[in-house]
């Protein structure tokens, strides 16, 4: 557990240094760890499976491109990683529309040890979904870097391009926006009045 | 001017703690597909090869490090032995080997003695 714990305590950029110098290790621990943060980002991004999954693999393949001329202090794996995931999926949507995103939330199974709850859960993440693929794509991207993946908003500013004023807006705009498009629905969302 | 109807700020900010907690997964396939193409890009381990300059090809030649140290081992022995010689040779050197040394100057043998 020692060995493990040690492994996770190495920093992005120290595993793709590694990575860089031939370290298979490196290359499989990158993996891991990058692997579902870009897939989760994308797929709150895109709303689609199938172009999260393209949209992942390229993400990473520009990542490993990029490794050996990386420089180290200069730029964060992860704020490079949200630029690159958010303008393939803002690219993907011009040229494509995404449609009503259901397929985002995995189905609960019936039955199974708190299935009420996880149904709630789920009804909740998919009108989530449905409310986010609704907004302009950089809105969206603004809200699910403040809102869900937890970033500040100099990191934001940083890896949209724009000044920190501008982030304050975007998000406050798309958060108008969500709150509008799930107008009516808190009953059936579980957040009833007391 | 707000809407009535519009989701409220806590019920927003508790759907959004739900989304961070309920973090969609990748399929097994994509994270088979996403290593197979990380160890595909990597570049190759960087492999240094010794220079062999012409020390290490004369220790190779009398059979490399082993033989060396054997040497190196003989020379201090010889050398120690010629500094601090044992009392039983001492006595091996007799008279007969004295008129060899006849030619060199015999009187400093006796000065000495």
């Amino acid at each position: 557990m020692m060995a493990f714990d040690a492994e996770n305590a190495e920093t992005d950029e120290a595993l793709l240094a590694a990575y860089a110098t031939g370290d298979a290790r490196a290359a499989r621990m990158l993996t891991l760890r990058l692997g579902p943060r870009v897939f989760g980002h994308a797929l709150r991004l895109t709303g689609n499976r199938t172009d999260a999954e393209d949209i992942t693999q390229e993400a990473l393949l520009r990542l490993w491109r990029a490794a050996p001329d990386w420089r180290t202090g200069e730029a964060k794996v992860s704020t490079w990683l949200y630029r690159v995931t958010g303008n393939l999926c803002i690219d993907r949507a011009r040229a494509r529309r995404p449609n009503v995103a259901l397929d985002a939330i995995a189905e609960p199974e019936d039955g199974a040890p708190g299935a009420d709850d996880r149904m709630q859960e789920a009804t909740r993440m998919a009108a989530l979904q449905v409310a986010l693929t609704s907004l302009p794509d950089r809105q969206r991207q603004a809200v699910v870097l403040r809102h869900i993946e937890g970033l500040s908003n100099p990191e934001i500013a940083g890896i949209m391009d724009m000044s920190v004023e501008a982030v304050e807006s975007l998000t406050a705009r798309g958060k108008r926006a969500l709150a509008l498009a799930l107008a009516g629905r808190r009953e059936e969302l579980g957040y009833a009045e007391h | 001017m707000r809407n009535t109807d519009e989701l409220p700020d806590d019920a927003l900010e508790a759907l959004f703690a739900v989304a961070r907690t309920e973090v969609p997964l990748p399929s097994g396939a994509l994270m088979d597909r996403l290593r197979d193409t990380a160890l595909a890009e990597q570049p190759r381990p960087v492999v240094r090869r010794a220079r062999r300059g012409p020390v290490s090809a004369l220790i190779e030649a009398i059979g490399g490090w082993p033989a060396l140290a054997g040497l190196a081992t003989a020379g201090v022995m010889g050398l120690w032995i010629g500094a601090n010689p044992p009392q039983a040779l001492t006595g091996l050197l007799v008279a007969s080997d004295l008129t060899a040394l006849a030619p060199y100057d015999l009187s400093l043998l006796d000065e000495e003695g």
